[in-house]
C-alpha cells in the first residue's frame, strides 16, 4: 500500500518529535558504539602489561611492577623490564596501530576491502627503500623517511594504474599492488645477494618482521614519523567518511577528491614507512584489524581509525609475546606469525562479501 | 538556478554532444531524456561541475548535488549517518560529533523524504526507492538548492518509482530545482515542468507536449511512439510501438 506517496504526506515541515526521534535513535547507535571501542581501550593496557611479564627469564610479577615503579632503580629486573621489554611493547602497540591504521586509510581511499599496506605496494616499496639504507649503512633516523619515499613512490604507481574505482579498477590496483610488490621483494632479494652474508644476514632477519632486539632509540626515531602519520589520519576523518561514499558523491558533498585522496595516501605511506623501518615486513594486520573493527564496532571513519589503532596494538603486542613464547628459545618472526594466522583469513574474506 | 550555455563534451574523437543550452530555474523540475550514450550522464556531471566540458561554461547561484545511480553507500551506513557525512566538512577535524543544529538539519531532511523511521537503519535493511531517498536527503541536509539525477527511478518497481517522483515533484514545491535524467518517457511526461530531449548531439527542451512528440521521439529513438492522454490527470502516456 502506497500511503506516503502524496506530495503533501512525503513533504511536511520540520517538527520536534522527529528531531528528537533521530537525535534519541543516533545517541543508542553512538552508546554502542564507544562502549565497544572502550572495550578495546581496556584490551590495550592489560594486553601491554601482562606482555612484560612474558619472557625467556621468569621474573616475579612484584618485581616487574616495582621496577615500573621505579624507572632509575637498577639491577637486573630493572634492566630486562626498562631496556629490553617496555621499549618492545611500546614499539608493539605503535606498529599495529600504525599498521591497522594505514590499512582501514588505504580500504577506503580505494574502496577496496582486499588493500592493504602489503598489498597496495606501499610496504614493499618502504621496504626495498629501507634495505638500500641500510646497505647503505645510513643513519637508522634517515631510514623512516627513505621507507616513506619508497612507499609513497610504489602507492602513487600503484593508484595510477588501478586507475578508477570501478571493479576492473580495483583488480588492476590489487594485481598491480602484487606486481610492484614483488619487483621490490626480487630487488632487495639482488641487495641481499650482492651485499654478502656479513651485510645481507641483518637485513634478511629485519624483513622477516620482527621487533626482536628493539630498544629505546628505535622507538625514538620511529615515533616521531609514526605520530605524526596517526594525527595526520585523525585529522582527516572527515574526508576519508566521504570518499567511503565514491567519488562522485564526495565531490558533490564539496570535499576536493584528488587533494584528500593524496592527502590520504600519503598518510597511509608515512605511516606504513615508519612501522617497516622498524619492524621490517609484518603482515596482515592492516588487512584483518579493519575488518574486525568494521564489524565489531562501526566502519565509520571516526570509529573504525580508533578502534583500529586499540585493536592493531594489541594484536602485534601479543603476537610478540606468541613469537617470543612459543618455540623457546627461538624466536619465531612475527612476520612469518601474523602469516600463518593472516592468510587463512584472507583467504575466508575472498569467499564471503565484505564491506567497506 | 543552475544553466549551462553552449556546453561540449567530447570522448577522444567522439563527440557527445555540443551547443546545448540548458537552464533550470528555483522550484522547476526538467526531465533529461534521450537514447542510451545520448550524454545525459555527462550532462549532468558537467552541470554539477564534476566534469569540464570541452566548450561552454556553467552559470551556477545556489549549490547544486549529482546523485548517480551507481552510488550505493556502505551497507554499515544509516540514512542519518550518510546525511551526517555531507555536513561533515563543516565540521573542524577535531570536532567528533554534530553539533545541535546539525541533528535538526538531518532530522528534518529525513522527515522532507519520509525517512525519520529509518534513521539508523542500516542501508542494506533498506529497499533501493530508500536508499534513493536516502541520498536526497543527505543532499538537502547540505542545503542543495538544484538536485541532479541521473536515473532515479533505476532498480526501482513502480510502487518506488512513483514514490521518489512524488519526492522530487514534492522538493520542488519547496524552491529546489531537480534535472532528473530518465528513461520512462509516461513518468517523464507526468511529473515534470520541462523536457529536455537530448538525441544526436544536439538538446531540445520545453513542455512535455511540445517535445514528447511522435516525430521528435521517431527522430531520438529511431521507433514509432503513439501518444495518448491520460483519461482523468490528462497527462503524456507514450506507448512505443
Amino acid at each position: 500500500m502506497i500511503n506516503s506517496s502524496g506530495a503533501g504526506s512525503a513533504i511536511s515541515a520540520a517538527g520536534r518529535a522527529p528531531v528528537a526521534s533521530t537525535s534519541s535513535q543516533s545517541a543508542v547507535v553512538s552508546r554502542t558504539r564507544l562502549a565497544r571501542l572502550a572495550l578495546l581501550a581496556l584490551l590495550l593496557p592489560l594486553v601491554g602489561v601482562a606482555a612484560l611479564f612474558v619472557g625467556s627469564s621468569a621474573l616475579a610479577p612484584d618485581a616487574v611492577f616495582w621496577s615500573l615503579l621505579h624507572p632509575h632503580a637498577a639491577g637486573v629486573t630493572h634492566t630486562i623490564v626498562w631496556e629490553l621489554r617496555l621499549p618492545r611493547v611500546l614499539i608493539a602497540l605503535g606498529v599495529g596501530a600504525g599498521l591497522a591504521i594505514a590499512g582501514a586509510l588505504l580500504q577506503a581511499l580505494f574502496r577496496n576491502p582486499l588493500v592493504d599496506p602489503y598489498i597496495t605496494g606501499v610496504a614493499a616499496g618502504a621496504a626495498l627503500a629501507a634495505a638500500i639504507g641500510f646497505t647503505l649503512q645510513v643513519a637508522f633516523a634517515l631510514v623512516p623517511a627513505l621507507a616513506f619515499c619508497g612507499g609513497l613512490a610504489c602507492a602513487a604507481l600503484v593508484a595510477v594504474i588501478g586507475g578508477n574505482e570501478t571493479p576492473a579498477g580495483n583488480l588492476r590496483l590489487v594485481l598491480a599492488g602484487v606486481a610492484i610488490s614483488a619487483l621490490c621483494s626480487a630487488l632487495v632479494t639482488l641487495l641481499l645477494l650482492h651485499g654478502g652474508q656479513a651485510n645481507g644476514m641483518p637485513i634478511l632477519a629485519w624483513l622477516a618482521g620482527g621487533i626482536n632486539g628493539r630498544g629505546w632509540i628505535d622507538l625514538r626515531w620511529t615515533a616521531g614519523y609514526l605520530g605524526l602519520g596517526i594525527a595526520s589520519a585523525f585529522l582527516q576523518v572527515h574526508a576519508v567518511n566521504l570518499l567511503r561514499l565514491g567519488s562522485v558523491p564526495a565531490a558533490g558533498f564539496g570535499l576536493p577528491v584528488a587533494r584528500a585522496r593524496f592527502g590520504v595516501l600519503v598518510t597511509a605511506s608515512l605511516i606504513t614507512a615508519a612501522c617497516v623501518a622498524v619492524s621490517g615486513i609484518v603482515g596482515f594486520v592492516g588487512l584483518m584489524v579493519p575488518h574486525v573493527v568494521r564489524r565489531f564496532v562501526s566502519g565509520d571513519a571516526r570509529w573504525l581509525l580508533a578502534g583500529s589503532a586499540l585493536a592493531g596494538g594489541s594484536v602485534i603486542v601479543i603476537a610478540d609475546v606468541l613469537a617470543r613464547s612459543l618455540m623457546p628459545p627461538t624466536e619465531i618472526p612475527l612476520g612469518v606469525l601474523l602469516a600463518l594466522v593472516g592468510v587463512p583469513f584472507f583467504l575466508s574474506l575472498t569467499r564471503r562479501p565484505v564491506e567497506l | 538556478m543552475l544553466r549551462g550555455e553552449n556546453l561540449a563534451v567530447h570522448y577522444g574523437t567522439r563527440r557527445i554532444f555540443s551547443s546545448v543550452n540548458l537552464g533550470v530555474s528555483p522550484g522547476r523540475f526538467i526531465a533529461l531524456v534521450g537514447p542510451n550514450g545520448s550524454g545525459k550522464s555527462s550532462l549532468l556531471r558537467v552541470l554539477a561541475g564534476l566534469q569540464k566540458p570541452a566548450a561552454g561554461s556553467v552559470v551556477s547561484q545556489g549549490s547544486s548535488m549529482l546523485i548517480a545511480p551507481s552510488a550505493n553507500p556502505p551497507a554499515d551506513l544509516t540514512p542519518f549517518d550518510l546525511a551526517a557525512y555531507g555536513l561533515a566538512l563543516r565540521r573542524k577535524p577535531w570536532q567528533w560529533g554534530l553539533p545541535p543544529a546539525g541533528h535538526a538539519r538531518i532530522a528534518a531532511a529525513l522527515e522532507r523524504c519520509s525517512l525519520t523511521a529509518h534513521a539508523s537503519s542500516c542501508v542494506a535493511n533498506l529497499s533501493a526507492g530508500e536508499v534513493q531517498r536516502a541520498w536526497i536527503a543527505a543532499a538537502l541536509a547540505v542545503d542543495t538548492d538544484t538536485l541532479l539525477i541521473d536515473e532515479p527511478t533505476t532498480h526501482l518497481d513502480v510502487r518506488y518509482q512513483i514514490e521518489i517522483l512524488h519526492t522530487l515533484k514534492a522538493l520542488t514545491q519547496s524552491g529546489i530545482a531537480v534535472v532528473a535524467a530518465m528513461h520512462d518517457l509516461t513518468l517523464a511526461a507526468r511529473f515534470a515542468d520541462d523536457v529536455a530531449l537530448l538525441a544526436d548531439g544536439r538538446l531540445v527542451c520545453g513542455s512535455p507536449a511540445d517535445i514528447l512528440t511522435p516525430a521528435l521521439l521517431s527522430d531520438a529513438f529511431g521507433i514509432t511512439v503513439s501518444l495518448h492522454r491520460h483519461p482523468e490527470e490528462g497527462y503524456l502516456i507514450c506507448l512505443p510501438r
